[in-house]
Protein backbone atom coordinates (compact mmCIF):
# COMPACT_ATOMS: atom_id res chain seq x y z
CA UNK A 1 0.00 0.00 0.00
CA UNK A 2 1.27 3.42 -0.90
CA UNK A 3 -0.09 6.83 0.09
CA UNK A 4 0.85 10.50 -0.07
CA UNK A 5 0.61 10.83 3.70
CA UNK A 6 0.53 8.28 6.50
CA UNK A 7 -0.80 9.51 9.84
CA UNK A 8 0.30 7.36 12.74
CA UNK A 9 -2.38 7.77 15.40
CA UNK A 10 -6.13 8.29 14.99
CA UNK A 11 -6.84 10.51 17.99
CA UNK A 12 -7.89 14.14 18.00
CA UNK A 13 -4.64 15.48 16.47
CA UNK A 14 -4.16 12.62 14.00
CA UNK A 15 -7.75 12.95 12.75
CA UNK A 16 -7.39 16.73 12.40
CA UNK A 17 -4.12 16.33 10.47
CA UNK A 18 -5.77 13.68 8.27
CA UNK A 19 -8.69 15.95 7.43
CA UNK A 20 -6.41 18.91 6.72
CA UNK A 21 -4.32 16.82 4.33
CA UNK A 22 -7.38 15.25 2.67
CA UNK A 23 -8.75 18.72 2.02
CA UNK A 24 -5.51 19.52 0.20
CA UNK A 25 -6.15 16.61 -2.13
CA UNK A 26 -3.69 14.14 -0.63
CA UNK A 27 -4.17 10.38 -0.59
CA UNK A 28 -4.20 9.74 3.16
CA UNK A 29 -3.94 6.65 5.37
CA UNK A 30 -4.47 6.73 9.15
CA UNK A 31 -3.21 3.96 11.44
CA UNK A 32 -5.63 4.26 14.35
CA UNK A 33 -4.77 2.07 17.31
CA UNK A 34 -7.88 1.00 19.18
CA UNK A 35 -11.48 1.69 18.31
CA UNK A 36 -11.68 4.85 20.35
CA UNK A 37 -10.68 8.44 19.99
CA UNK A 38 -9.30 8.78 23.47
CA UNK A 39 -10.44 8.79 27.06
CA UNK A 40 -12.08 12.16 26.54
CA UNK A 41 -13.82 11.10 23.31
CA UNK A 42 -17.54 11.50 23.88
CA UNK A 43 -18.26 10.25 20.37
CA UNK A 44 -15.46 7.75 19.86
CA UNK A 45 -16.15 6.86 16.26
CA UNK A 46 -17.19 10.17 14.76
CA UNK A 47 -13.81 11.56 13.72
CA UNK A 48 -12.49 8.35 12.19
CA UNK A 49 -15.78 7.64 10.44
CA UNK A 50 -15.76 11.13 8.95
CA UNK A 51 -12.22 10.58 7.71
CA UNK A 52 -13.17 7.25 6.13
CA UNK A 53 -16.23 8.83 4.48
CA UNK A 54 -14.07 11.60 3.05
CA UNK A 55 -11.79 9.07 1.38
CA UNK A 56 -8.99 8.29 3.85
CA UNK A 57 -7.96 4.69 4.39
CA UNK A 58 -8.38 4.12 8.13
CA UNK A 59 -6.59 1.09 9.56
CA UNK A 60 -8.52 0.70 12.81
CA UNK A 61 -7.07 -1.36 15.59
CA UNK A 62 -3.63 -1.45 14.04
CA UNK A 63 -0.41 -0.12 15.54
CA UNK A 64 2.83 1.11 13.96
CA UNK A 65 5.77 -1.11 14.88
CA UNK A 66 8.81 0.44 13.25
CA UNK A 67 10.01 2.63 10.42
CA UNK A 68 11.85 1.52 7.30
CA UNK A 69 14.47 4.08 6.31
CA UNK A 70 16.26 4.91 3.09
CA UNK A 71 19.02 7.50 2.84
CA UNK A 72 17.88 9.53 5.86
CA UNK A 73 14.23 9.54 4.83
CA UNK A 74 11.42 7.44 6.17
CA UNK A 75 10.23 5.20 3.34
CA UNK A 76 7.57 3.03 5.00
CA UNK A 77 6.08 1.95 8.30
CA UNK A 78 5.52 -1.63 9.37
CA UNK A 79 2.38 -2.31 11.43
CA UNK A 80 1.31 -5.15 13.71
CA UNK A 81 -1.61 -6.34 11.56
CA UNK A 82 -0.21 -5.88 8.06
CA UNK A 83 2.95 -7.71 9.18
CA UNK A 84 5.31 -8.12 6.24
CA UNK A 85 3.63 -5.48 4.06
CA UNK A 86 4.91 -2.05 5.11
CA UNK A 87 2.83 1.03 4.28
CA UNK A 88 4.77 3.39 2.02
CA UNK A 89 4.18 7.15 1.92
CA UNK A 90 5.82 10.40 0.86
CA UNK A 91 5.30 12.04 4.25
CA UNK A 92 4.54 10.69 7.71
CA UNK A 93 2.86 12.37 10.67
CA UNK A 94 3.48 11.05 14.17
CA UNK A 95 0.35 11.60 16.27
CA UNK A 96 0.47 8.77 18.78
CA UNK A 97 -0.12 10.90 21.89
CA UNK A 98 1.64 10.65 25.22
CA UNK A 99 1.75 7.90 27.82
CA UNK A 100 -1.78 6.49 27.96
CA UNK A 101 -1.87 5.81 24.23
CA UNK A 102 1.73 4.55 24.36
CA UNK A 103 3.06 7.26 22.10
CA UNK A 104 5.72 7.59 24.80
CA UNK A 105 7.02 4.79 26.99
CA UNK A 106 9.29 4.88 29.98
CA UNK A 107 11.56 2.60 31.96
CA UNK A 108 13.46 3.37 35.16
CA UNK A 109 16.00 5.63 33.44
CA UNK A 110 14.41 7.18 30.38
CA UNK A 111 11.36 8.21 28.43
CA UNK A 112 11.38 7.12 24.80
CA UNK A 113 9.34 7.12 21.61
CA UNK A 114 8.92 3.43 20.69
CA UNK A 115 8.18 3.43 16.94
CA UNK A 116 11.07 5.43 15.50
CA UNK A 117 13.30 6.18 18.49
CA UNK A 118 12.91 9.95 17.97
CA UNK A 119 14.59 12.48 20.28
CA UNK A 120 12.55 12.88 23.45
CA UNK A 121 13.06 15.62 26.01
CA UNK A 122 12.73 14.52 29.65
CA UNK A 123 14.34 15.23 32.99
CA UNK A 124 17.08 12.92 34.18
CA UNK A 125 16.39 11.08 37.43
CA UNK A 126 12.99 9.43 37.65
CA UNK A 127 12.19 11.15 40.95
CA UNK A 128 12.21 14.46 39.08
CA UNK A 129 9.41 13.32 36.77
CA UNK A 130 6.67 13.81 39.37
CA UNK A 131 5.67 16.62 41.72
CA UNK A 132 4.82 15.39 45.22
CA UNK A 133 1.80 17.66 45.33
CA UNK A 134 -0.82 15.87 43.25
CA UNK A 135 -2.41 19.17 42.18
CA UNK A 136 0.87 20.83 41.15
CA UNK A 137 1.90 20.81 37.47
CA UNK A 138 3.46 17.39 36.78
CA UNK A 139 6.82 17.61 34.97
CA UNK A 140 6.25 14.38 33.01
CA UNK A 141 3.40 16.03 31.14
CA UNK A 142 5.91 18.35 29.48
CA UNK A 143 8.03 15.46 28.16
CA UNK A 144 7.75 14.63 24.50
CA UNK A 145 9.21 14.40 21.03
CA UNK A 146 11.48 17.20 19.87
CA UNK A 147 11.00 18.95 16.54
CA UNK A 148 12.63 21.71 14.52
CA UNK A 149 10.72 25.01 13.97
CA UNK A 150 8.90 23.48 10.98
CA UNK A 151 7.70 20.47 12.94
CA UNK A 152 10.16 17.89 11.55
CA UNK A 153 10.95 15.20 14.12
CA UNK A 154 14.56 15.24 15.37
CA UNK A 155 16.92 12.27 15.53
CA UNK A 156 20.17 12.99 17.36
CA UNK A 157 19.35 16.67 16.78
CA UNK A 158 19.00 16.19 13.00
CA UNK A 159 15.53 16.77 11.48
CA UNK A 160 13.99 13.99 9.37
CA UNK A 161 12.76 15.68 6.16
CA UNK A 162 9.53 13.68 5.82
CA UNK A 163 8.48 12.84 9.40
CA UNK A 164 6.41 15.40 11.29
CA UNK A 165 4.80 15.37 14.72
CA UNK A 166 1.53 16.82 15.97
CA UNK A 167 -0.54 16.75 19.16
CA UNK A 168 0.16 15.32 22.58
CA UNK A 169 3.39 13.57 21.70
CA UNK A 170 5.19 16.90 21.30
CA UNK A 171 7.45 18.16 24.07
CA UNK A 172 6.38 21.40 25.71
CA UNK A 173 7.33 24.23 23.36
CA UNK A 174 8.11 21.94 20.38
CA UNK A 175 6.69 23.17 17.08
CA UNK A 176 3.76 21.25 15.62
CA UNK A 177 3.76 20.64 11.89
CA UNK A 178 1.57 22.86 9.75
CA UNK A 179 -0.64 20.91 7.28
CA UNK A 180 0.28 23.30 4.48
CA UNK A 181 3.99 22.55 5.06
CA UNK A 182 3.34 18.78 5.21
CA UNK A 183 1.31 18.88 2.03
CA UNK A 184 4.01 20.85 0.22
CA UNK A 185 6.71 18.41 1.24
CA UNK A 186 4.95 15.52 -0.56
CA UNK A 187 6.30 17.16 -3.70
CA UNK A 188 9.93 16.97 -2.49
CA UNK B 1 9.71 -4.15 36.64
CA UNK B 2 6.38 -4.15 34.75
CA UNK B 3 7.92 -5.25 31.47
CA UNK B 4 9.36 -8.41 33.05
CA UNK B 5 6.13 -9.29 34.82
CA UNK B 6 4.33 -11.24 32.10
CA UNK B 7 0.95 -12.59 33.09
CA UNK B 8 -1.56 -14.72 31.20
CA UNK B 9 -3.27 -12.48 28.65
CA UNK B 10 -1.24 -9.51 29.91
CA UNK B 11 -3.81 -9.03 32.65
CA UNK B 12 -1.56 -7.06 34.99
CA UNK B 13 -1.25 -4.33 32.33
CA UNK B 14 -4.92 -3.36 32.75
CA UNK B 15 -5.17 0.27 33.87
CA UNK B 16 -8.95 0.06 34.50
CA UNK B 17 -9.57 2.72 31.85
CA UNK B 18 -12.77 0.96 30.74
CA UNK B 19 -12.32 1.66 27.04
CA UNK B 20 -13.15 -2.03 26.53
CA UNK B 21 -16.40 -1.49 28.40
CA UNK B 22 -17.17 1.45 26.11
CA UNK B 23 -16.88 -0.64 22.93
CA UNK B 24 -18.42 -3.90 24.23
CA UNK B 25 -21.63 -4.54 22.24
CA UNK B 26 -23.11 -6.68 25.02
CA UNK B 27 -22.69 -3.91 27.60
CA UNK B 28 -25.07 -1.73 25.61
CA UNK B 29 -28.01 -4.13 25.93
CA UNK B 30 -27.52 -6.60 28.79
CA UNK B 31 -27.44 -5.41 32.39
CA UNK B 32 -26.49 -8.90 33.63
CA UNK B 33 -23.14 -8.90 31.84
CA UNK B 34 -20.38 -7.51 34.06
CA UNK B 35 -18.45 -6.16 31.06
CA UNK B 36 -15.06 -7.08 29.60
CA UNK B 37 -12.92 -5.39 32.24
CA UNK B 38 -14.72 -7.02 35.15
CA UNK B 39 -15.19 -10.37 33.39
CA UNK B 40 -11.62 -10.37 32.03
CA UNK B 41 -8.63 -8.97 33.93
CA UNK B 42 -10.52 -8.01 37.12
CA UNK B 43 -12.28 -11.34 37.42
CA UNK B 44 -9.15 -13.33 36.57
CA UNK B 45 -7.39 -12.01 39.67
CA UNK B 46 -10.19 -13.45 41.79
CA UNK B 47 -10.38 -16.70 39.82
CA UNK B 48 -6.66 -17.23 40.34
CA UNK B 49 -7.31 -17.14 44.07
CA UNK B 50 -10.38 -19.34 44.02
CA UNK B 51 -12.24 -20.84 41.02
CA UNK B 52 -15.51 -20.35 42.91
CA UNK B 53 -15.30 -16.72 41.90
CA UNK B 54 -16.13 -17.77 38.33
CA UNK B 55 -19.17 -15.76 37.29
CA UNK B 56 -21.61 -17.59 35.00
CA UNK B 57 -22.53 -14.25 33.41
CA UNK B 58 -19.31 -14.67 31.40
CA UNK B 59 -21.45 -16.76 29.04
CA UNK B 60 -22.74 -13.45 27.67
CA UNK B 61 -19.35 -12.58 26.14
CA UNK B 62 -19.73 -12.65 22.34
CA UNK B 63 -16.01 -13.35 21.78
CA UNK B 64 -16.07 -10.47 19.29
CA UNK B 65 -12.64 -9.25 20.58
CA UNK B 66 -13.61 -5.60 20.22
CA UNK B 67 -12.32 -5.20 23.79
CA UNK B 68 -8.88 -6.34 22.66
CA UNK B 69 -8.84 -4.09 19.63
CA UNK B 70 -9.71 -1.11 21.83
CA UNK B 71 -7.30 -1.84 24.72
CA UNK B 72 -4.47 0.71 24.74
CA UNK B 73 -2.42 -1.50 27.07
CA UNK B 74 -2.40 -4.71 25.03
CA UNK B 75 -4.49 -6.72 27.50
CA UNK B 76 -5.98 -9.81 25.86
CA UNK B 77 -9.33 -9.19 27.48
CA UNK B 78 -11.35 -11.50 25.24
CA UNK B 79 -8.78 -14.30 25.49
CA UNK B 80 -8.85 -14.12 29.29
CA UNK B 81 -12.64 -14.49 29.25
CA UNK B 82 -12.53 -17.35 26.72
CA UNK B 83 -9.84 -19.17 28.72
CA UNK B 84 -11.95 -18.85 31.88
CA UNK B 85 -15.01 -20.19 30.09
CA UNK B 86 -13.03 -23.14 28.72
CA UNK B 87 -11.80 -23.89 32.22
CA UNK B 88 -14.91 -23.42 34.31
CA UNK B 89 -18.11 -23.20 32.23
CA UNK B 90 -20.45 -26.13 31.72
CA UNK B 91 -22.39 -27.04 28.59
CA UNK B 92 -25.42 -29.06 27.51
CA UNK B 93 -26.65 -31.14 24.57
CA UNK B 94 -27.87 -28.02 22.72
CA UNK B 95 -24.42 -26.48 22.93
CA UNK B 96 -22.83 -29.73 21.68
CA UNK B 97 -25.14 -29.90 18.65
CA UNK B 98 -24.58 -26.23 17.78
CA UNK B 99 -20.81 -26.49 18.22
CA UNK B 100 -20.26 -29.78 16.36
CA UNK B 101 -20.43 -28.33 12.88
CA UNK B 102 -18.48 -31.15 11.21
CA UNK B 103 -20.57 -33.89 12.80
CA UNK B 104 -23.95 -32.23 12.23
CA UNK B 105 -22.95 -31.09 8.73
CA UNK B 106 -21.81 -34.54 7.60
CA UNK B 107 -24.98 -36.15 9.00
CA UNK B 108 -27.26 -33.53 7.41
CA UNK B 109 -25.90 -33.15 3.87
CA UNK B 110 -26.92 -36.63 2.60
CA UNK B 111 -30.52 -35.85 3.63
CA UNK B 112 -30.35 -32.11 2.90
CA UNK B 113 -33.83 -31.64 1.33
CA UNK B 114 -35.50 -33.43 4.25
CA UNK B 115 -33.36 -31.70 6.90
CA UNK B 116 -33.94 -28.26 5.36
CA UNK B 117 -37.70 -28.75 5.11
CA UNK B 118 -37.87 -30.15 8.63
CA UNK B 119 -35.92 -27.25 10.15
CA UNK B 120 -38.37 -24.81 8.56
CA UNK B 121 -41.49 -26.61 9.89
CA UNK B 122 -43.21 -24.74 12.70
CA UNK B 123 -43.82 -27.78 14.94
CA UNK B 124 -40.13 -28.72 14.66
CA UNK B 125 -39.10 -25.16 15.47
CA UNK B 126 -41.42 -25.20 18.49
CA UNK B 127 -39.86 -28.44 19.74
CA UNK B 128 -36.33 -27.13 19.15
CA UNK B 129 -37.26 -23.95 21.01
CA UNK B 130 -38.85 -25.67 24.00
CA UNK B 131 -36.78 -28.81 24.36
CA UNK B 132 -33.40 -27.83 22.89
CA UNK B 133 -33.36 -24.08 23.60
CA UNK B 134 -32.76 -23.07 19.98
CA UNK B 135 -34.80 -19.98 19.23
CA UNK B 136 -37.81 -20.54 16.96
CA UNK B 137 -37.44 -17.10 15.36
CA UNK B 138 -33.95 -17.90 14.06
CA UNK B 139 -33.67 -19.04 10.46
CA UNK B 140 -31.29 -21.95 9.96
CA UNK B 141 -28.82 -21.92 7.09
CA UNK B 142 -29.77 -24.55 4.51
CA UNK B 143 -27.62 -27.62 4.00
CA UNK B 144 -26.35 -28.51 0.55
CA UNK B 145 -27.03 -31.97 -0.81
CA UNK B 146 -23.50 -32.21 -2.14
CA UNK B 147 -20.46 -31.12 -0.14
CA UNK B 148 -17.87 -28.81 -1.67
CA UNK B 149 -15.13 -31.46 -1.61
CA UNK B 150 -17.39 -33.96 -3.37
CA UNK B 151 -17.99 -31.42 -6.13
CA UNK B 152 -14.30 -30.53 -6.34
CA UNK B 153 -13.09 -34.11 -6.55
CA UNK B 154 -15.60 -35.16 -9.18
CA UNK B 155 -13.53 -35.70 -12.32
CA UNK B 156 -15.94 -34.24 -14.88
CA UNK B 157 -16.85 -30.84 -13.32
CA UNK B 158 -15.37 -27.69 -14.86
CA UNK B 159 -13.13 -25.98 -12.28
CA UNK B 160 -12.80 -29.20 -10.30
CA UNK B 161 -9.63 -30.97 -9.24
CA UNK B 162 -8.90 -32.39 -12.70
CA UNK B 163 -8.96 -28.90 -14.23
CA UNK B 164 -6.43 -27.62 -11.69
CA UNK B 165 -3.58 -29.77 -12.98
CA UNK B 166 -2.98 -27.34 -15.85
CA UNK B 167 -1.52 -24.72 -13.49
CA UNK B 168 2.11 -24.41 -12.50
CA UNK B 169 1.55 -22.61 -9.20
CA UNK B 170 -0.89 -23.58 -6.47
CA UNK B 171 -2.56 -22.40 -3.30
CA UNK B 172 -4.29 -24.61 -0.75
CA UNK B 173 -7.87 -23.81 0.17
CA UNK B 174 -9.08 -24.11 3.76
CA UNK B 175 -12.80 -24.21 2.94
CA UNK B 176 -14.32 -24.45 6.43
CA UNK B 177 -17.71 -25.92 7.38
CA UNK B 178 -19.92 -23.30 5.75
CA UNK B 179 -18.48 -23.89 2.28
CA UNK B 180 -18.37 -27.63 2.81
CA UNK B 181 -21.88 -28.31 4.12
CA UNK B 182 -24.00 -25.22 3.49
CA UNK B 183 -22.82 -23.19 0.53
CA UNK B 184 -20.37 -24.96 -1.83
CA UNK B 185 -20.95 -22.20 -4.38
CA UNK B 186 -18.62 -19.96 -2.34
CA UNK B 187 -15.86 -22.55 -2.74
CA UNK B 188 -16.54 -22.72 -6.48
CA UNK B 189 -16.31 -18.92 -6.58
CA UNK B 190 -12.91 -19.08 -4.87
CA UNK B 191 -11.66 -21.60 -7.41
CA UNK B 192 -12.80 -19.31 -10.26
CA UNK B 193 -11.06 -16.25 -8.76
CA UNK B 194 -7.82 -18.08 -7.88
CA UNK B 195 -7.69 -19.62 -11.36
CA UNK B 196 -8.21 -16.14 -12.87
CA UNK B 197 -5.20 -14.98 -10.85
CA UNK B 198 -3.12 -17.72 -12.52
CA UNK B 199 -2.98 -20.27 -9.70
CA UNK B 200 -4.45 -23.72 -9.30
CA UNK B 201 -6.32 -24.79 -6.15
CA UNK B 202 -5.50 -27.77 -3.98
CA UNK B 203 -7.32 -28.95 -0.88
CA UNK B 204 -5.73 -29.69 2.48
CA UNK B 205 -5.34 -33.27 3.58
CA UNK B 206 -7.43 -33.87 6.69
CA UNK B 207 -8.95 -30.42 7.18
CA UNK B 208 -11.32 -30.16 10.15
CA UNK B 209 -13.67 -27.44 11.40
CA UNK B 210 -11.58 -24.60 12.87
CA UNK B 211 -13.31 -25.18 16.20
CA UNK B 212 -14.45 -21.64 16.97
CA UNK B 213 -17.88 -22.85 18.04
CA UNK B 214 -16.30 -25.51 20.24
CA UNK B 215 -14.13 -22.86 21.89
CA UNK B 216 -17.01 -20.48 22.54
CA UNK B 217 -19.18 -23.32 23.87
CA UNK B 218 -16.41 -24.47 26.23
CA UNK B 219 -15.50 -27.76 24.53
CA UNK B 220 -11.78 -27.24 25.03
CA UNK B 221 -10.64 -30.84 24.58
CA UNK B 222 -12.50 -31.32 21.30
CA UNK B 223 -11.36 -27.91 20.03
CA UNK B 224 -7.73 -28.78 20.81
CA UNK B 225 -8.01 -32.11 19.01
CA UNK B 226 -9.37 -30.40 15.89
CA UNK B 227 -6.80 -27.63 16.09
CA UNK B 228 -3.94 -30.17 16.20
CA UNK B 229 -5.34 -31.92 13.12
CA UNK B 230 -5.63 -28.59 11.30
CA UNK B 231 -2.12 -27.46 12.21
CA UNK B 232 -0.78 -30.78 10.84
CA UNK B 233 -2.76 -30.30 7.62
CA UNK B 234 -1.54 -26.72 7.24
CA UNK B 235 2.06 -27.80 7.90
CA UNK B 236 1.89 -30.16 4.92
CA UNK B 237 0.90 -27.26 2.66
CA UNK B 238 3.64 -25.01 4.02
CA UNK B 239 6.19 -27.80 3.52
CA UNK B 240 5.08 -27.94 -0.13
CA UNK B 241 5.78 -24.19 -0.39
CA UNK B 242 2.11 -23.26 -0.83
CA UNK B 243 0.09 -20.48 0.81
CA UNK B 244 -3.24 -21.37 2.37
CA UNK B 245 -6.20 -19.16 1.45
CA UNK B 246 -9.53 -18.85 3.23
CA UNK B 247 -12.88 -17.16 2.68
CA UNK B 248 -14.12 -16.80 6.28
CA UNK B 249 -12.77 -14.12 8.62
CA UNK B 250 -13.72 -16.14 11.70
CA UNK B 251 -12.04 -19.37 10.55
CA UNK B 252 -8.93 -17.37 9.63
CA UNK B 253 -8.84 -15.57 12.96
CA UNK B 254 -9.35 -18.83 14.88
CA UNK B 255 -6.64 -20.73 13.00
CA UNK B 256 -4.17 -17.86 13.33
CA UNK B 257 -4.88 -16.37 16.75
CA UNK B 258 -7.21 -18.48 18.91
CA UNK B 259 -4.99 -21.56 18.54
CA UNK B 260 -1.93 -19.95 20.17
CA UNK B 261 -3.71 -17.47 22.46
CA UNK B 262 -6.62 -19.51 23.80
CA UNK B 263 -5.72 -23.16 23.13
CA UNK B 264 -1.98 -22.58 23.69
CA UNK B 265 -0.97 -24.50 20.57
CA UNK B 266 2.09 -23.58 18.56
CA UNK B 267 1.08 -22.54 15.03
CA UNK B 268 4.03 -20.20 14.39
CA UNK B 269 5.26 -22.20 11.38
CA UNK B 270 1.95 -21.98 9.53
CA UNK B 271 0.46 -18.68 10.75
CA UNK B 272 2.26 -16.37 8.29
CA UNK B 273 1.20 -18.56 5.33
CA UNK B 274 -2.49 -18.58 6.19
CA UNK B 275 -4.47 -15.64 4.83
CA UNK B 276 -7.81 -14.48 3.57
CA UNK B 277 -8.13 -14.59 -0.20
CA UNK B 278 -8.55 -10.80 -0.44
CA UNK B 279 -5.17 -10.22 1.23
CA UNK B 280 -3.53 -12.85 -0.96
CA UNK B 281 -5.05 -11.31 -4.11
CA UNK B 282 -3.63 -7.87 -3.27
CA UNK B 283 -0.17 -9.39 -3.80
CA UNK B 284 -1.12 -10.75 -7.23
CA UNK B 285 -1.61 -9.03 -10.58
CA UNK B 286 -4.87 -7.34 -11.62
CA UNK B 287 -7.92 -9.53 -12.23
CA UNK B 288 -9.72 -9.52 -15.63
CA UNK B 289 -12.82 -7.56 -14.54
CA UNK B 290 -15.99 -7.23 -16.60
CA UNK B 291 -17.10 -3.70 -17.36
CA UNK B 292 -20.87 -4.16 -17.45
CA UNK B 293 -21.71 -4.34 -13.74
CA UNK B 294 -23.85 -1.68 -12.05
CA UNK B 295 -24.00 -2.48 -8.34
CA UNK B 296 -24.20 -0.56 -5.09
CA UNK B 297 -22.76 -2.56 -2.22
CA UNK B 298 -22.33 -1.88 1.49
CA UNK B 299 -19.26 -3.44 3.15
CA UNK B 300 -19.77 -4.71 6.70
CA UNK B 301 -16.63 -5.23 8.81
CA UNK B 302 -17.20 -8.42 10.81
CA UNK B 303 -15.79 -8.25 14.36
CA UNK B 304 -13.12 -10.87 13.65
CA UNK B 305 -12.21 -9.02 10.46
CA UNK B 306 -11.75 -5.93 12.61
CA UNK B 307 -9.51 -7.98 14.90
CA UNK B 308 -7.49 -9.27 11.92
CA UNK B 309 -7.13 -5.64 10.74
CA UNK B 310 -7.33 -6.60 7.06
CA UNK B 311 -10.46 -4.87 5.81
CA UNK B 312 -8.38 -2.39 3.79
CA UNK B 313 -7.31 -5.27 1.51
CA UNK B 314 -10.90 -6.20 0.76
CA UNK B 315 -11.98 -2.60 0.26
CA UNK B 316 -9.02 -1.99 -2.04
CA UNK B 317 -10.05 -4.98 -4.20
CA UNK B 318 -13.74 -4.18 -4.27
CA UNK B 319 -13.02 -0.59 -5.31
CA UNK B 320 -11.12 -1.91 -8.34
CA UNK B 321 -14.27 -3.51 -9.78
CA UNK B 322 -15.67 -1.28 -12.56
CA UNK B 323 -19.28 -0.23 -12.01
CA UNK B 324 -19.40 -1.18 -8.32
CA UNK B 325 -20.06 1.58 -5.79
CA UNK B 326 -18.63 0.59 -2.40
CA UNK B 327 -20.09 2.12 0.77
CA UNK B 328 -18.30 1.34 4.04
CA UNK B 329 -20.67 0.65 6.91
CA UNK B 330 -19.55 1.89 10.31
CA UNK B 331 -17.94 -1.15 11.98
CA UNK B 332 -20.55 -2.56 14.40
CA UNK B 333 -21.30 -5.99 15.77
CA UNK B 334 -24.28 -7.67 14.07
CA UNK B 335 -25.10 -9.50 17.31
CA UNK B 336 -25.22 -13.14 16.21
CA UNK B 337 -21.73 -14.11 17.38
CA UNK B 338 -21.78 -17.59 15.83
CA UNK B 339 -23.92 -19.93 17.90
CA UNK B 340 -24.73 -17.27 20.54
CA UNK B 341 -27.69 -15.81 18.66
CA UNK B 342 -29.23 -19.24 18.01
CA UNK B 343 -29.79 -19.83 21.73
CA UNK B 344 -33.26 -18.81 22.82
CA UNK B 345 -32.07 -17.06 25.98
CA UNK B 346 -29.84 -14.80 23.82
CA UNK B 347 -32.07 -14.08 20.83
CA UNK B 348 -33.45 -10.73 22.04
CA UNK B 349 -29.98 -9.45 22.96
CA UNK B 350 -28.58 -10.65 19.68
CA UNK B 351 -31.17 -8.66 17.73
CA UNK B 352 -30.85 -5.59 19.97
CA UNK B 353 -27.06 -5.48 19.42
CA UNK B 354 -27.48 -5.64 15.66
CA UNK B 355 -30.29 -3.06 15.45
CA UNK B 356 -28.00 -0.11 14.64
CA UNK B 357 -26.37 -2.07 11.81
CA UNK B 358 -29.72 -3.24 10.43
CA UNK B 359 -31.04 0.34 10.44
CA UNK B 360 -27.91 1.61 8.64
CA UNK B 361 -28.26 -1.11 5.97
CA UNK B 362 -31.97 -0.39 5.44
CA UNK B 363 -31.22 3.31 5.06
CA UNK B 364 -28.55 2.69 2.41
CA UNK B 365 -30.66 -0.01 0.68
CA UNK B 366 -27.70 -1.54 -1.23
CA UNK B 367 -27.99 -4.27 -3.84
CA UNK B 368 -25.81 -6.43 -1.61
CA UNK B 369 -24.12 -6.29 1.76
CA UNK B 370 -20.61 -7.72 1.49
CA UNK B 371 -18.83 -9.34 4.42
CA UNK B 372 -16.36 -12.14 5.09
CA UNK B 373 -18.32 -13.70 7.96
CA UNK B 374 -20.96 -16.35 7.26
CA UNK B 375 -22.82 -15.90 10.54
CA UNK B 376 -23.02 -12.12 9.98
CA UNK B 377 -24.54 -13.07 6.61
CA UNK B 378 -27.25 -15.18 8.25
CA UNK B 379 -28.02 -12.45 10.76
CA UNK B 380 -28.12 -9.58 8.25
CA UNK B 381 -30.17 -11.49 5.67
CA UNK B 382 -32.66 -12.60 8.30
CA UNK B 383 -32.95 -9.18 9.92
CA UNK B 384 -32.89 -6.86 6.90
CA UNK B 385 -33.88 -8.95 3.89
CA UNK B 386 -30.86 -7.58 1.98
CA UNK B 387 -28.82 -10.37 0.32
CA UNK B 388 -25.27 -10.78 1.66
CA UNK B 389 -22.26 -11.91 -0.36
CA UNK B 390 -18.77 -12.93 0.59
CA UNK B 391 -16.29 -10.62 -1.23
CA UNK B 392 -15.01 -13.71 -3.05
CA UNK B 393 -18.46 -14.29 -4.59
CA UNK B 394 -18.66 -10.65 -5.68
CA UNK B 395 -15.21 -10.95 -7.26
CA UNK B 396 -16.28 -14.16 -9.02
CA UNK B 397 -19.35 -12.31 -10.38
CA UNK B 398 -17.11 -9.47 -11.53
CA UNK B 399 -14.49 -11.33 -13.54
CA UNK B 400 -14.75 -12.43 -17.14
Amino acid sequence: MKFDALIIGGGRSGSAAGRALLSRGLHVCVVADGLHLGVDGADPYAHLNALAREGATVLRGDRALRGIWEEGRLRAVQTVKLEDEPIEASVFVLATGKFFSRGLLSDMERVYEPVFGADVSFLSGRSNWYAADFFAPQPFLDFGVQTDPEGHVLFGGVPCPNLYAVGGILAKGAAAADPARISLSTQD
Amino acid sequence: MQEFNISEGNLEQCLKCNLCTLVCPMMQVNEYYPGPKKAGPDGERYRLKDPDYYDYALKYCLNCKRCEVSCPSGVKVGDIIQAARLKYAGHNLRDFVLASTDLVGSLSTPFAPIVNATLKARPVKAVLHTVMGVDAQRKFPSYSQKTFTRWFRKASVPGGEADQSGFERFVRFYHGCYVQYNYPQLGKDLVKVVNAAGYGVRLLEGERCCGVALISNSFGRQATRQARANIAALQQAVAAGEDIVTVSSTCTFTLRDEYPNVLHLDNAAVRPHLTLLSRWLCRQGPLPFRKDLHLRIAYHTACHMQKLGWRSYTLQLLRQIPGVEVIELEPRCCGIAGTFGFKKENYAWSQAIGQGLFDAIREIAPDYVVTECETCKWQIEMSTGVPVLNPVSLLAMSIV
